[in-house]
């Protein structure tokens, strides 16, 4: 993810950079950005932030995050055991046990099995904008609460501001995020 | 005026330590033990220190100075959002307990933005309730500006932690802005030692001016009595804080006249002290001084 801080400032440029690329990677979305445009203006308490999305991981399936045994899954990635469990049980009842922390005891026939592997257990893109949205939220100054968001396909942009949001802004904002867009 | 130093060690012969600091005529303000691991805050008279030094070199312990030991210090922040806390809030108030202080933490109701930053009455009177306030604010140099006039309304000695390295405002330190991660780096902890040192001058610039007018009794020996009619109880942490100027203590409504009952030197601890019920924690004992009430002994 690249990232430019516009601002007066020489050293709130250089420490928003790194909130930027910190907030989004603590999220887990910073390898699904492609680009981030920050521009402060603390003097008139402006502040405008343009995301680009780029591409966006692949859909976790079954087979990816577990080991087969016989009548027996074993979990590899312990993240997404929620998220596996709620599926199959949704799917299978309670012909899916969990039988300790990391195993899963089946009670399945053997096509549902080879079926299961295909099985989506999270799709990135979901959330995708929800989550990005938080880390926007975790990046702008706490005291620029008024919000104002400026439609563009691909791109989430955000003026916030502790004031009225202005129509000079607004056209600002447009203006800056197509010259920056085409750069990027 | 008392030294108050920390002794890091083993158990290994430590209450002759405590014998010689009680010997002296000083306190034992923290103990606490650890498997094998003591630490101790003592305090003692200046002039005895080549003896405990002496003796901690004899048990093989070391002793640490504490320079901010005997203060309470209040850390406010806009607000206690994911923005300021945990870093670089709490990396902030581990430092300052690092040197000896006891620290509190408050994030101000509606302390965020610039033009709609506000601190009210109440916050202002449980900030003035410590003896000094470190105010940590962002990365911007103009809010800082706007913001240094919610301090400048705060009647104890304050120090205001802000990103810009550069300001020319009066107990500034630059270099903590919005920090992301713990300070850990070397360059952090240099940024957090220049604030200590420069929070160690308030606080000394405060002490000299309780020098010209001494209070009636030390608020460590005021600690040592009031522990010695009741002592602590188990597993209760720091009932008795100690302040430059008193004691913040933390007891029920039932024990208020008790407390006041306890007897320091030849007077009443009602006679040398005034009593006030804190807006944040405990009730507050503020010791009067010497001129006023006349000497204990």
């Amino acid at each position: 993810m690249e990232v430019k801080v516009e601002g007066e400032d020489e050293f709130a440029n250089k420490s928003y950079e790194k909130i930027c690329q910190d907030a989004f990677r603590n999220i887990g979305v910073r390898t699904s950005i492609d680009h981030t445009y920050l521009y402060c203006n603390p003097k008139e308490h402006v502040f405008i932030i343009s995301v680009k999305i780029g591409q966006v991981s692949s859909p976790v399936k079954v087979g990816d995050i577990i080991q087969r045994g016989k009548d027996k899954l074993k979990i590899t990635d312990e993240k997404y055991a929620p998220r596996l469990l709620t599926l199959l049980w949704d799917k299978y009842g309670k012909r899916v046990q969990q039988v300790s922390r990391l195993e899963i005891g089946l009670k399945l026939e053997e096509e549902e099995i080879e079926a299961l592997s295909d099985l989506i257990v999270y799709d990135p893109r979901e959330d995708l904008i929800a989550r990005i949205l938080d880390g926007i939220d975790r990046i702008l100054p706490e005291g620029a609460r008024v919000r104002s968001p400026i439609p563009s396909t691909s791109r989430i942009t955000i003026i916030a501001s502790e004031n009225p949001i202005e129509e000079d802004w607004k056209k600002k904002a447009e203006e800056m995020v197509s010259v920056v867009g085409e750069h990027v | 005026m008392y030294k108050i130093m920390m002794f890091e060690g083993g158990v290994y012969k430590y209450t002759e330590l405590k014998e010689l600091i009680e010997d002296i005529g000083g306190f034992i303000l923290q103990e606490s033990i650890m498997q094998t691991e003591t630490i101790l805050h003592l305090a003692f008279p200046g002039e005895e220190e080549q003896e405990i030094r002496n003796k901690v070199k004899e048990l093989g312990g070391k002793l640490q100075d504490l320079p901010l030991a005997g203060t309470e210090i209040m850390i406010v922040v806009p607000s206690l959002g994911k923005h300021h806390s945990v870093n670089p809030l709490c990396d902030i108030a581990e430092f300052l307990r690092r040197k000896g202080a006891i620290t509190n933490i408050m994030g101000l109701a509606r302390g965020v933005g610039k033009r709609i930053a506000q601190m009210t009455v109440q916050e202002k009177a449980i900030i003035e309730e410590c003896d000094a306030a470190v105010f940590v604010f962002g990365d911007f140099k103009e809010c800082i500006e706007e913001k240094m006039k919610l301090c400048e309304m705060i009647e104890v000695p304050y120090m205001i932690v802000g990103g810009p390295p550069d300001l020319e405002l009066e107990h500034y330190v630059g270099g903590i802005g919005r920090v992301t991660d713990r300070m850990r780096r070397k360059k952090e902890i240099d940024t957090l030692q220049e604030m200590t040192v420069k929070l160690e001058g308030i606080l000394a610039e405060k002490r000299k001016e309780m020098e010209e007018d001494p209070l009636a009794a030390s608020p460590l020996f005021i600690k040592e009595m009031i522990e010695m009619i009741m002592p602590p109880k188990a597993g209760e942490e720091l009932p008795l804080v100690i302040q430059l100027d008193g004691l913040r203590v933390k007891i029920g409504e039932e024990d208020e006249e008790r407390i006041m009952d306890i007897e320091v030197g030849e007077k009443k601890l009602s006679a040398i002290c005034e009593m006030k019920k804190s807006l944040y924690e405990g009730y507050l004992l503020k010791i009067l001084p010497e001129a006023v009430t006349g000497g204990v002994f």
